[in-house]
């Protein structure tokens, strides 16, 4: 086992902080701040450790060296390589993450069993910064399982509802199926290369393999919820705690979304023909998803619609990129999911709020919150706006940066996407909009004539801290986007290296 | 850093500065929201004017540096003679309508909200006309429609406002998404953002420059509520709170003038906007006569005071379609010439309702008596536009109708006359049903706050005024033709 030992520090944090969180919950302590206190510091270190990876990669990318890499299981095999791209998505996962934590320090008082949840919010972290850095596909199906597992759980961790256990248990048997589908590709790929390490190139992809790209593609498109596998996701995501759907929906499936397009251009499956394939499916992402939020009377299952079109954009972007070889729209995909990461984490821990303090799962019951809680009003309409694309929030330049690689690509399915894109931004605002008025609606029913006096609720800080960052990063992002495209470049750049 | 600089700074930085001010006093500045409002638009005008000897002497005020290096964007503001008319405009109107509602808005513990967002809306447009990048051109482009939005959503008369407020929000920001599509095609040409390699020259596929423009003229048109496209407008201005009623329709709509005046007329030569000249005309006499007749048949007097800047618009359309120097120069005339009648229409309007709690015309009547000052100041309005000599729309309507008679599409032009007769109609009649007559039972005449008249009286100077010596106007638009037009036309 050698190599650079920074590669595997984050994941040991994680890991090690796991373990240490479950025996703090249960020979320590049960105060539920302290327990999210800890596991915030471990995500903070783990945050900490990452920060170094950033600049070895950045340094390592410009000489044409190779990746920092840790582990030799076999005949240049590695069991970690922190690759920029990887790296993007392991940091955006991190820094969510500590947020939420430090969120449930409050919101969990809702359903206390606090040594399972903190230890499996680090587990699922876990899993997913060993999924997006695995250099080999035996360890990628392990970290994905693990990342899987931990989200099967928390998605049913209000067990007592019946609504949780059925979207669990839904999400469970479709996302076993993708692992299997996943496991059967791996076995594909190994028949026709006898080795499972992740390649950094590779000329034409025989039919094994081909087969296996196959497989891929339909496991990790269940997992990253690509039209028509996204069945699970609405339920899942919106019968989670708030604090676990701004996790799934802000950075998870996009993680398995990063893994499948490592996984097909190492494979050597011809960029042009992925691209194509991926912007025909984000069509089907973008309009299915906005489609369907347009009609949702639950605020988190909206958002979780949302969550598909959105997904759909950031498919779009990098298939035109991918399909016309335009870097920026590369990097304008990077750069989406980074501010996607920051927006829809923000509005799903904004519903959260309002459940917690008003038990308010419906849209119409978030009339008046302006009222009572300007705050979160503030904040969810922050976020909101910035996922309509309105200026000057990070979701419009990204959509600024979408649109601009695109014309770059100028090509005639690229065109067309970007027109669905348009319409369906314009589409997005009727869902958007509505659920912003209804914030700041004074009446708090439908019948009632005269605008009552609601008392106004203090915020736990747990809460607000979390809420503020993210809404001062949706800003910060929109007006000064330099260093969310700073953080995408080398990831473009990686990208662009395999297609070499 | 100039002096020069420091102004181009303030006209966006002191409403700015005052929004962010008001956002942090929150309740506690209730008492003194109005003032620091009224200070940061009388600022923001006086700059405006600071920078006026500077443009004379041949200067352009800029200022810009890096902002988002990789995709080319520079945060960059210009001002130049093309840009102050439509600025200067909007920094009046803005002062105008801030210290009119300290009459009109009774102050609560929301009130510092309702200025800071006033604020922004004086923003977004000083800074649509002020930005030379596209990007920037964008966000205040939106700025200007979030913050009216919230305003009517928020501060709205009505039930409905929600619903009223969303639907403004989802006409205009299609329009927006037209105008970002043609801006995004007009950088992918020139490889950046900046309007100053735009007006460097653009070269375009012949096809593409046909759809680029028919994006911008559509996009802009919804800007200017332009029929069919006006839907949103008379919902939204009756609705708003009355000095938001003044600032959409007095200086808002007139962005979408700029916005042509800017893209499509400034980069493209006349050879290759001519296939859009008789549409546009058409277009304009249309949603003239169209909104013409809607006032006549309105019974809400905000909604026909509305309904007459569709007609107004359709005006600055058909002078922007003629293409020719007299029909562009009577456009942008009829932009700030029209902000000012607008403004003294709906300043009355609001003065009429604040008075007598009635909006309908029909219920309205005999009011001359009571309230001769207000009935003198309509009346200017009235006859204002309708066109009459010596107030100021009528330069400005010459200057059209003579364009039009410039170009082959003499038709046309009659047309366009005939429709001011329309125009004389609707004015005439309101001041008449309103003032004039007997007075319906159980019409009571409340006070009239000073804030709401003062303003109201200076425009209606200002009308006469400006109708009398139209030359120092005259000249700004002139300098900013000649920009566009160069010396071929």
């Amino acid at each position: 086992m050698t190599g650079d030992v920074w590669v595997v520090l984050p994941l040991a944090c994680l890991a090690t902080g796991a373990f240490i969180v479950y025996l703090v919950a249960r020979l320590l302590t049960s105060r539920n701040d302290l327990l999210a206190l800890v596991t915030a510091l471990v995500f903070a270190v783990a945050l900490v450790a990452l920060a170094p990876l950033f600049l070895i990669t950045r340094a390592t990318l410009s000489t044409a060296e190779g990746l920092p890499a840790w582990g030799h299981l076999g005949e240049g095999g590695a069991f970690l390589r922190a690759d920029p791209g990887g790296l993007v998505v392991a940091g955006v996962a991190l820094g969510l993450g500590l947020l939420v934590a430090l969120y449930s320090g409050r919101y969990l008082a809702l359903d206390h069993r606090y040594e399972t949840y903190y230890p499996l919010l680090l587990l699922l972290v876990a899993g997913l910064v060993g999924m997006v850095l695995a250099a080999d596909l035996f360890n990628l199906y392990v970290f994905c399982e693990l990342m899987s597992a931990a989200a099967y759980v928390l998605v049913a961790f209000r067990r007592r509802l019946a609504t949780a256990i059925e979207a669990g248990f839904k999400y469970l048997v479709m996302g076993s199926v993708g692992t299997v589908i996943i496991l059967m590709g791996i076995s594909f790929v190994y028949r026709e290369t006898g080795t499972l390490a992740l390649p950094q190139a590779m000329g034409v992809p025989g039919p094994w393999a081909r087969a296996g790209m196959g497989c891929f593609l339909v496991g990790f498109g269940i997992k990253s919820a690509i039209v028509p596998l996204h069945t699970w996701l609405p339920d899942a995501h919106g019968r989670a705690p708030s604090s676990i759907s701004a996790m799934l929906s802000g950075i998870v499936i996009q993680s398995a979304f990063y893994a499948l397009l490592k996984i097909s251009l190492g494979l050597g499956f011809p960029a042009r023909g992925l691209g194509t394939l991926l912007i025909v499916l984000s069509l089907l992402n973008m309009t299915l998803g906005n489609g369907l939020a347009l009609v949702q009377t639950h605020t988190k299952r909206l958002l979780a619609y949302s969550t598909i079109a959105q997904m759909g954009y950031i498919m779009l972007s990098v298939g035109i990129g991918l399909r016309c070889d335009v870097p920026w729209a590369i990097q304008a995909g990077f750069f989406l999911l980074l501010a996607h990461a920051a927006m829809k984490g923000l509005a799903f821990l904004c519903t959260g709020v309002c459940h917690f303090y008003c038990d308010a799962t419906r849209i119409t019951e978030l009339r008046g919150t302006a009222a009572r809680m300007p705050l979160v009003a503030v904040a969810f309409s922050v976020a909101l706006a910035g996922l309509a694309g309105v200026p000057p929030l990070a979701g419009f330049a990204a959509k600024w940066f979408v649109l601009t690689g695109g014309v770059q690509a100028a090509d005639a399915l690229g065109y067309l996407g970007l027109v669905a894109f348009v319409v369906n931004s314009l589409l997005a605002l009727g869902y958007y909009l509505p659920l912003i008025g209804t914030l700041f609606t004074r009446k708090t029913s439908e019948v009632s004539e005269t605008s009552e006096v609601l008392p106004q609720i203090r915020i736990s800080p747990w809460m607000a801290l979390p809420l503020v960052v993210l809404a001062a990063l949706v800003l910060i992002l929109g007006l000064y986007p330099r260093p969310g495209l700073a953080l995408a470049l080398p990831a473009q750049a990686f990208i662009f290296e395999m297609l070499r | 850093m100039n002096i020069e600089t420091v102004w181009l700074v303030t006209i966006l930085g002191a409403p700015l500065a005052a929004a962010l001010l008001l956002s942090l006093l929150r309740g506690r500045g209730a008492r003194m929201a109005g003032w620091i409002a009224g200070l940061a638009a009388a600022l923001s005008l006086a700059s405006t004017f600071a920078l006026l000897p500077a443009l004379q002497r041949g200067e352009v005020p800029t200022l810009g540096f890096e902002w988002i290096p990789a995709a080319h964007i520079r945060l960059a503001l210009h001002l130049d003679w093309l840009a102050l008319p439509f600025l200067v405009t909007e920094a009046a109107v803005t002062l105008m309508a801030v210290v009119y509602a300290w009459g009109y808005h009774r102050p609560d513990e929301r009130t510092p909200f309702f200025y800071a967002l006033l604020m922004l809306f004086a923003v977004g447009m000083s800074g649509t006309t002020l930005a030379d990048d596209m990007f920037l051109f964008y966000i205040f482009w939106e700025l200007m429609l979030v913050a009216s939005c919230a305003l009517i959503a928020i501060w709205g008369e009505g039930e409905r406002r929600g619903a009223v407020a969303l639907k403004y929000f989802i006409f205009t920001h299609l329009g927006s998404l037209m105008v970002l599509v043609g801006l995004i095609v007009l950088y992918d040409a020139t490889g950046s953002d900046s309007f100053s390699s735009l007006r460097a020259g653009v070269t375009l596929a012949p096809g593409l420059v046909t759809t680029v423009t028919m994006f911008f003229i559509i996009g802009f048109c919804v800007k200017m509520a332009i029929f069919p496209l006006h839907l949103w407008l008379p919902d939204a201005h009756a609705v708003a709170p009355m000095p938001v009623t003044i600032m959409l329709a007095a200086a808002m709509l007139s962005m979408g003038t700029y916005g042509i005046l800017r893209f499509p007329l400034s980069i493209f030569s006349p050879a290759q906007m001519a296939p859009f000249a008789v549409p546009m005309m058409v277009a304009g006499i249309v949603s003239e006569l169209y909104g013409a007749l809607m006032a006549l048949a309105e019974q809400d007097i905000k909604r026909i005071i509305a309904y007459s800047s569709v007609s107004q618009m359709g005006y600055i359309l058909f002078g922007l379609g003629t293409l020719t120097y007299d029909g562009i120069a009577g456009a942008t005339l009829h932009v700030i010439y029209h902000a000012i009648v607008k403004a003294l229409l709906f300043m009355c309007t609001g003065l009429v309702i604040r008075a007598t709690a009635r909006r309908r015309i029909g219920e309205l009547g005999g009011l001359g008596g009571a309230m001769s000052l207000v009935a003198l100041c309509t009346a200017v309005g009235a006859l204002a536009i309708a066109g009459m000599p010596p107030f100021c729309i009528f330069t400005s309507e010459w200057m059209i109708f003579s364009g039009g008679f410039h170009t082959a599409q003499v038709g046309l032009s009659i047309l366009t006359l005939f429709g001011s007769l329309l125009t004389v109609a609707y004015a005439l009649w309101f001041v008449g049903r309103i003032f004039f007559g007997a007075r319906p039972e159980g019409l009571t005449v409340n006070r009239q706050p000073w804030a709401m008249v003062v303003p109201t009286v200076l425009l209606a100077a200002f009308a006469l005024i400006a109708g009398l010596f139209p030359a120092p106007v005259f000249d700004w638009v002139a300098h900013g033709l000649t920009l566009i037009l160069g010396g071929n036309w």
